[in-house]
């Protein structure tokens, strides 16, 4: 390790594009990306078929297994595998194929889907599916929305990308409705959002095609430097406003979170750790991979100053902060987690903005990172949910001693997402920081560590009112979630742990994505980073951590009286003898302090400005409603007609 | 470096941490008794209080995460002297660096927060929110006067920081090249060290009400080992980032314990701010003298 150039990798293809097949290499490949698809295809039917039975879930899961396999078989480097998929459109080939960047994205994806299927294999789709949830439409929704993701992963031009772009939103749809409810009324906010955001990036499509004449990937890759700055600033800005909708980046964000919490458990898990990514892939593949940071530098706000790559790295950061703020404010565990992902989707995107080896390598690194601890931080409060039956922060507690797996997950997990070390959140955001502080960027090194300390308080508030303080006396006999929940959870920490420890497995395929997508490499070992500006190694971090806790523990337990360990229930406060069933939790507007401060800037006016536009679309709509019932259209059509008429010789006449 | 050097430093740089964070806990009280005219504990009271807390007859834990915070609490500091360069020992510091071990400082903060909440007293709970409130109100200035020393020296490694100082001398440290950013470390560290007028989240003064409310024995001392090492790392991270490091083991004593007077002498003046008032302050005064020195370094 050590080497920035994995063994055997030449240098990125400038244009990447459909590479011709032939080699004997290419046509395995071929064939496997055709397995992958057929295989994610044949689960739809098998996933209604089956989804009924505990036995046929967890044949599901291996078929997620399988999944995996194929794509692992599909192992990236710089060139792309072609898919047989293809027809004419216009003349324009249309085709699929999976480069290192839909690589990087797919094994998240399979991965969430693949421990979301497990997580509802056992008890949990028991109980749920005889409390009328449909399991066929839960498993057979994933699997659509993994098949739809694959076909936007390998998308290899804009037909193709904007195929895959509205399959994965229709399918987002399918998972939302799932929760009833709550979750009707996000999902159709979501929509909402989801078309407005797709009639972007079809604006885009045509632009492009009417500046480039094709729509083709390579075509636009080869066009972009000799493109107009006008041009350049409405195709760019049409496809990233159109992706970052699906990010929840700021002012999109208000859909995202109560549409990713209210789904289903397994849903919430696999919808709240990679569905909104789709957007940074886009992001990454069309702004960096087609058009290229080069001429993203030629759009330029304020010359010498400000250009769009610092205008959405400002974006990106308020998106970091502000959801992180809402998410401390809120009581349901599902929600503070969902305005969380909203947040993290802002380091992703600032880091790659960056476009710098470290802090575009952060960026992408985080995609998985935080993948990998968000789905175990969802399947823990769905764990508690399961047990207990509510996700209300005010209403749990003390649940350590009752459910201690799903404690130990949830702790880290909370540590993940807090990034602190030595879990894996730390290495992505320590990129990222170190990547501002290089560049000099130091307001926005100190906006982004602003978001991480507001972390810090938001997930310590989740795991204290969840797990710790009083245990209330109806969970008095909460028992231990099963093992078919608890699993999935404790193997993803120890992927959350490893990839922390040992972050350079990760890394070389992020260096591999870098690469593809026209961006420097990153210097990477397999504990973290090398460079001449100070490096991170967390194998020796990790390792004098662990040997402090054991010198810790030493001191603690073999030094001084024996300690005597009382009753959960056994508590006084503050000199009160309190009997168990007094509630003396604290747990509501748990910052009260820092809420007396910052509450006068809480003004909400991204939802006035989502209602007013939402009332301002009414009334339009209310007064074409009036045009069209008219008991006398023919009139207006009379009236409109003479007006253009008019119009008309009155040109020709002057 | 052989591994077997590597081993004593590893062992050292923590040990030498405890027993000079005794003699800063030390000062911190005979500072207080001459303020307020006493005479002040013994040389060796420090060291007495944590073995009578840890000899005690009634340890009372109310579960194994209860303990295990405490283990993190000393631990997460031992960890990070490892990573803080002393005179002659450079540790594990160039595998980390400044961002690392600020964060790794929390680590110690986490811990205690996980022990306390075991507790179920809805006044550690409280007192748990005040800590943490005020790291939001003290690591924000904080954070901006290590993006601005980063910035300055070019690196986050703390060993090219203390070269850079000591190759320049007393023109080139961090405190006379960016003395604006020197004083809002001050005002941080005042915040960081939980002392008046910001000691509101410690509760010294009414232990039953505040987050040590259940914290007995070696419970406490636990956390009074981990008080020693926050002064050492706090005084010591300061010197590094603003006084040029430690030449030699005398000035690097010397420096440390200086640092912390200025704090220490605050402290025993001062009452105290209400948490959202510590918000104010510290979001106010160091963050504005911390912007004003970032646009000098950037410059």
């Amino acid at each position: 390790m050590g080497n920035a150039n994995p063994a055997g990798l030449g240098p990125a293809s400038p244009l990447g594009g459909i590479r011709p097949i032939g080699q004997a290499g290419d046509m395995l490949m071929l064939a496997s990306l055709d397995a992958l698809m057929l295989v994610a295809l044949a689960g739809i039917p098998l996933s209604a078929l089956l989804a009924g039975h505990r036995l046929g879930r967890w044949l599901l899961v291996t078929l997620y297994v399988a999944q995996l396999g194929l794509l692992v078989t599909l192992a990236p480097d710089t060139t792309a595998h072609s898919s047989r998929l293809a027809f004419s459109l216009l003349g324009n080939p249309i085709g699929w194929q999976l480069d290192a960047l839909g690589w990087y994205f797919a094994l998240v994806t399979i991965g969430a889907a693949g421990f979301a299927a497990a997580f509802a294999a056992g008890e949990w789709g028991e109980v749920n599916g005889r409390q009328g949830l449909s399991l066929r439409w839960l498993y057979g929704g994933l699997q659509i929305n993994v098949l739809a993701m694959l076909l936007l992963l390998s998308a290899a031009d804009f037909v193709s990308l904007f195929i895959g772009w509205e399959l994965t939103s229709w399918a987002g749809l399918i998972l939302m409705l799932l929760g009833g409810g709550e979750a009707i009324r996000a999902g159709r906010r979501y929509i909402v959002y989801a078309i407005a955001g797709g009639m972007a990036v079809f604006a885009g499509l045509v632009l492009t095609y009417a500046a480039v004449g094709s729509l083709q990937f390579a075509a636009l890759q080869a066009a972009a430097p000799s493109l107009g700055t006008g041009q350049l600033w409405a195709i760019v800005l049409l496809f990233v406003l159109g992706f970052a909708v699906k990010t929840g980046n700021m002012p999109f964000h208000l859909w995202q979170a109560p549409a990713y919490a209210y789904s289903p458990g397994p849903a919430s898990a696999f919808l709240g750790s990679i569905s909104a990514r789709m957007g940074l892939f886009a992001i990454a593949l069309v702004a960096f991979k087609l058009i290229g940071a080069v001429q993203l530098d030629r759009l330029v706000i304020v010359p010498d100053w400000v250009n769009l790559r610092d205008l959405l790295a400002w974006a990106a950061v308020f998106t970091a902060i502000l959801p992180t703020f809402v998410a401390m404010r809120q009581n349901d565990a599902r929600l503070l987690l969902g305005w969380h992902g909203v947040g993290q989707g802002g380091y992703m995107l600032l880091g790659l903005v960056m476009a710098d080896s470290l802090g575009s390598a952060g960026g992408l690194l985080h995609v998985f990172n935080y993948a990998t601890y968000q789905a175990i931080l969802l399947m823990a409060v769905f764990a508690v949910i399961h047990r207990t039956g509510t996700a209300d922060l005010n209403r749990l507690g003390g649940l350590v001693a009752r459910m201690p797996l799903s404690f130990l997950a949830m702790l880290i997990g909370i540590i993940g997402l807090a990034g602190l070390p030595p879990m894996n959140g730390f290495v992505s955001k320590w990129m990222i920081y170190r990547s501002l502080i290089i560049e000099g960027m130091p307001l926005l090194f100190v906006a982004t560590v602003v978001s991480t300390l507001g972390t810090v308080l938001s997930v310590y508030k989740l795991l204290h009112n969840t797990f710790l303080g009083q245990l209330r006396l109806e969970h008095e006999h909460v028992r231990e979630a099963p093992w078919s929940m608890t699993l999935p959870m404790l193997l993803l920490c120890v992927v959350v742990f490893v990839t922390g420890v040992a972050p350079g497995l990760v890394l070389e395929y992020v260096a591999i994505v870098q690469q593809t997508i026209g961006l420097p490499a990153v210097a990477y070992t397999l504990g973290g980073i090398e460079s001449p500006a100070g490096t991170l190694d967390m194998l020796w971090i990790s390792g004098v951590l662990f040997a402090g806790f054991g010198i810790g523990a030493l001191l603690f337990y073999l030094m001084g009286g024996r300690s005597k360990r009382v009753h959960q229930l056994d508590n006084y406060a503050g000199g009160h003898f309190l009997t168990a069933d007094v509630r003396y939790q604290y747990s509501d507007n748990f910052y009260a302090g820092l809420m007396h401060r910052i509450r006068p800037w809480y003004r909400d006016s991204f939802a006035w400005a989502e209602s007013a536009l939402v009332s301002a679309l009414g009334a339009v709509s209310t007064l074409a409603r009036g045009f069209f019932e008219q008991t006398n259209p023919a009139h207006w059509a009379m009236v409109g007609t003479t007006v253009v008429m008019t119009w008309m010789m009155w040109h020709a006449l002057v | 470096m052989h591994w077997s050097e590597l081993a004593i430093e590893l062992t050292l740089m923590p040990l030498v941490a405890f027993i000079v964070g005794l003699f800063m806990v030390l000062m911190m009280r005979k500072i207080a008794a001459r303020l307020q005219r006493r005479v002040g504990p013994p040389l060796l009271q420090p060291l007495y209080d944590i073995v009578k807390l840890f000899s005690k007859q009634t340890q009372t834990s109310h579960g194994l995460l209860h303990e295990i915070g405490i283990v993190m609490a000393v631990g997460g500091y031992v960890a990070a002297e490892t990573l803080l360069p002393v005179p002659g020992m450079n540790g594990v510091a160039e595998k980390g660096g400044m961002i690392t071990l600020l964060y790794l400082t929390m680590i110690p903060s986490l811990g205690m927060a996980l022990g306390v909440g075991q507790c179920a007293n809805p006044n550690g709970s409280i007192g748990i929110s005040r800590a943490l409130t005020a790291m939001l109100a003290y690591d924000i200035p904080f954070v901006i006067v290590i993006a601005g020393v980063a910035m300055h020296f070019g690196t986050t490694n703390l060993v090219d920081v203390v070269a850079q100082q000591q190759a320049g001398g007393i023109g080139s440290w961090g405190a006379t090249q960016m003395p604006l950013l020197a004083l809002a470390g001050l005002f941080a560290l005042q915040g960081m060290l939980g002392k008046q007028p910001f000691e509101i989240y410690v509760a010294p003064a009414e232990i039953a009400t505040g987050p040590m409310v259940e914290m007995g024995g070696k419970f406490l001392g636990g956390l009074f080992v981990m008080q020693c090492f926050q002064l050492y790392t706090a005084a010591v991270l300061y010197v590094t980032l603003f006084l040029g490091g430690g030449e030699n083991w005398i000035t690097f004593l010397g420096k440390s314990f200086a640092v912390l007077v200025i704090p220490m002498s605050i402290a025993f003046l001062f009452p105290r701010y209400r948490t959202e008032d510590m918000i104010t302050m510290l979001w106010k005064w160091p963050v504005v003298l911390g912007l004003i020195g970032l646009v000098f370094v950037g410059s």
